[in-house]
């Protein structure tokens, strides 16, 4: 099978997941939910507001028909209007999603640093006490609670050492920049905003830092194991014959091919962190998604609820699609199917 | 001559336990599960039946303290010999909180776990023994729960029918399930391959059959490490759902949500929060220490996702 081939299954597989998607929460929404008009549109609402609700989702016609309305707007990225907000959705989501892109991107590479290094110092003490101290870390910080991580991080580094910044954003002092791409550290770059873009790194690095946190664990054994295979094999033996130097063995010539197994993971990472970033953005007080989502739920702002999830979703679908492909190119020996 | 006769005990539970307690760092987990699971069994009871007896008192007859009753002079103390976890806002003691809270965990933390094997397992079973179209679109639906972060799908579900620890419950089967349908998936067809299911299908038994007599067995067993493992999972998220306000609801304790309210004193009074969060991430690594040297005698992948 070529490339290609692979690369087009890839993408079939991805758009069905994503109808998939919106179906599933059709369903939710439309069928299983006890009484859909009152669902959308809060339970304290007006029965005049009831009867635009059931007309603006057509909740009074077939159930395909339904459908039908349903999966061209999710298609077309419409999800109807906030209530709470008083705004489209689709354009809060504009506004909220890249923030939180922005925090999980930073995360993500943090993860994939501290995930590989520990890996690799691991399978390097294989079994002394290095190995046993990695292994200590990860299963704590596996088994630390999102907010919990978090917390710890923000009593230490911002109350007690006032390292860094305990919430927020940005300093609320400075002009924020215009709407150009939304993320805002990029923005303020691109306006030469430079007050705005330090502070708003500064900002980045706690609740970016207890992502990673919380994630690295599952890089650290995958690196491990496949170090440890890298290890026996013939070209790191004909290195060590060449008389080349432990450390650069490790960390040069047999990470490059360990990491490639990291890759594959590097989605569900992202799915993590975006379940992860809903309690981190509550504890930092950054309002992204997760602000968006929770601000949602505290007042019946299903509208909202269901747009975020929908898109959330599609995200997820891509970032697996990205993985495959980016896997497939990397390491040609991969059986494609 | 004698004839030498080796005879291989089969090995019981008991012998399993043993093994696990050799280990040090597995028999400290072991005895924190089984604290945890005995506490909340007898402080379940406990609270269940005061509430048939009218007698909710009877919910704090083995606690320090009354965790509902305010004593507003006593609020906020810091952990000392009296209050070992501090007192909250109100003056109530965080420990006997937590304590009282325990069952609600311990019981999800079951459920959960049971609920995804039962519907996880049907639906990887059927899928790895029955192949083709019917493989296919089970891990499809597998693939369709799994592309939403868990969180997520948790709170769509329970903005569509209602906030409370029944709902979260059952939130949270509906998003653990797929991975036991892979898992159990993977290992049907690890035993399909073997020679005895062969003859079982020659004899003429049905395929549900066959897999209710020979596959379930095999299958849970090497499933085991990881349900338990899985246990401090379920209690993680269930945490984050209740610190979200979306397990059980006001006055009644919960690990989860007694964080969130405490981010109001944070940091000043910063036990408030941090003790029910250390509370809940000692339970996890206690299952995670359990599940991995079950995992070591039993057998059994290593598998953490």
């Amino acid at each position: 099978m070529s490339i290609w081939t692979y690369v087009i299954n890839r993408a079939v597989r991805a758009f069905l997941l994503i109808l998939g998607i919106i179906v599933l929460t059709f369903i939710l929404s439309h069928v299983l939910a006890p009484n859909p008009a009152y669902v959308w549109a809060g339970p304290h609402a007006a029965p005049s507001v009831i009867q635009a609700i059931i007309r603006e989702y057509h909740l009074d016609q077939p159930i395909y028909v339904q459908l039908y309305y349903y999966l061209v707007s999710a298609l077309t990225f419409n999800f109807g209007f906030s209530p709470y907000f008083k705004q489209p959705v689709s354009e809060l989501i504009a506004i909220y999603l890249p923030r939180t892109l922005q925090l999980i991107f930073v995360a993500m590479v943090l993860t994939g640093l501290i995930g590989v290094f520990t890996g690799a110092f691991a399978a390097e003490h294989k079994d002394k006490w290095g190995d046993y101290t990695v292994k200590a870390l990860y299963l704590i910080s596996w088994c630390m609670p999102p907010f919990l991580a978090a917390l710890l991080l923000q009593l230490f580094i911002a109350y007690y050492w006032g390292v860094l910044p305990p919430n927020l954003m940005a300093d609320p002092t400075l002009a924020a920049p215009r709407y150009i791409t939304g993320f805002p550290t990029i923005d303020a770059l691109i306006e030469g905003n430079w007050p705005y873009f330090w502070s708003s790194l500064k900002h980045l690095i706690l609740p970016a830092f207890s992502l990673a946190l919380i994630s690295f664990g599952v890089i650290t054994r995958i690196t491990r194991s496949s170090m440890l295979t890298a290890l026996q094999a013939d070209y790191v033996r004909a290195a060590v014959m060449r008389g080349v130097e432990k450390g650069r063995i490790v960390y040069v010539h047999a990470l490059k091919n360990s990491m490639i197994p990291v890759i594959t993971l590097l989605a569900l990472v992202f799915s993590w962190m975006i379940s992860g970033s809903v309690i981190i953005e509550t504890i930092f007080s950054y309002n992204g998604l997760g602000w968006l989502l929770t601000t949602a739920l505290y007042n019946y702002d299903y509208p909202t609820v269901i747009g975020c999830s929908v898109v959330i979703g599609i995200a997820v679908v891509l970032a697996n699609f990205i993985a495959d492909v980016l896997y497939a190119v990397i390491d040609p020996r991969i059986k494609l199917g | 001559m004698t004839l030498e006769v080796t005879v291989r005990r089969r090995r019981g539970w008991a012998d399993v336990v043993i093994r696990l307690l050799k280990k040090p760092d597995v028999a400290f987990g072991l005895v924190i599960v089984a604290l945890f699971y005995a506490w909340s069994m007898v402080e379940g009871v406990l609270q269940v039946v005061g509430a048939l007896l009218n007698n909710p008192a009877l919910g704090w007859a083995l606690l320090p303290y009354n965790p509902f009753q305010p004593h507003l002079s006593q609020s906020l103390q810091p952990p000392s010999i009296l209050h070992i976890m501090g007192t909250d806002d109100l003056g109530r003691d965080i420990l006997s909180r937590v304590l009282y809270a325990a069952p609600y965990d311990a019981l999800i933390s079951l459920v959960v776990v049971g609920g995804g094997i039962l519907i996880g397992g049907f639906i990887g079973m059927v899928a790895g023994f029955y192949g083709g179209g019917v493989e296919e679109f089970n891990m499809w639906l597998t693939d369709l729960f799994l592309a939403f972060p868990a969180l997520i799908l948790a709170m769509v579900i329970e903005a569509t029918f209602g906030h409370g620890y029944i709902y979260a419950m059952i939130a949270m089967i509906v998003v653990w399930w797929p991975s036991y349908a892979r898992l159990f998936r993977a290992e049907t067809i690890r035993v399909r391959s073997m020679k005895y299911i062969d003859a079982a299908l020659l004899s003429g038994l049905s395929r549900l059959e066959i897999i209710r007599r020979h596959i379930i067995r095999p299958a849970l067993i090497t499933i085991l490490p990881y349900a338990t493992l899985d246990l401090g999972n379920v209690i993680l998220f269930y945490s984050m759902l209740s610190f979200l306000g979306l397990g059980q609801q006001p006055p009644l304790p919960e690990w989860g949500s007694m964080v969130a309210l405490g981010l109001e004193y944070f940091p000043r009074w910063w036990w408030y929060s941090i003790m029910p969060g250390l509370v809940i991430l000692i339970i996890a690594v206690a299952t995670a220490l359990v599940g991995d040297g079950l995992r070591d005698v039993i057998g059994g992948e290593e598998r953490w996702v």
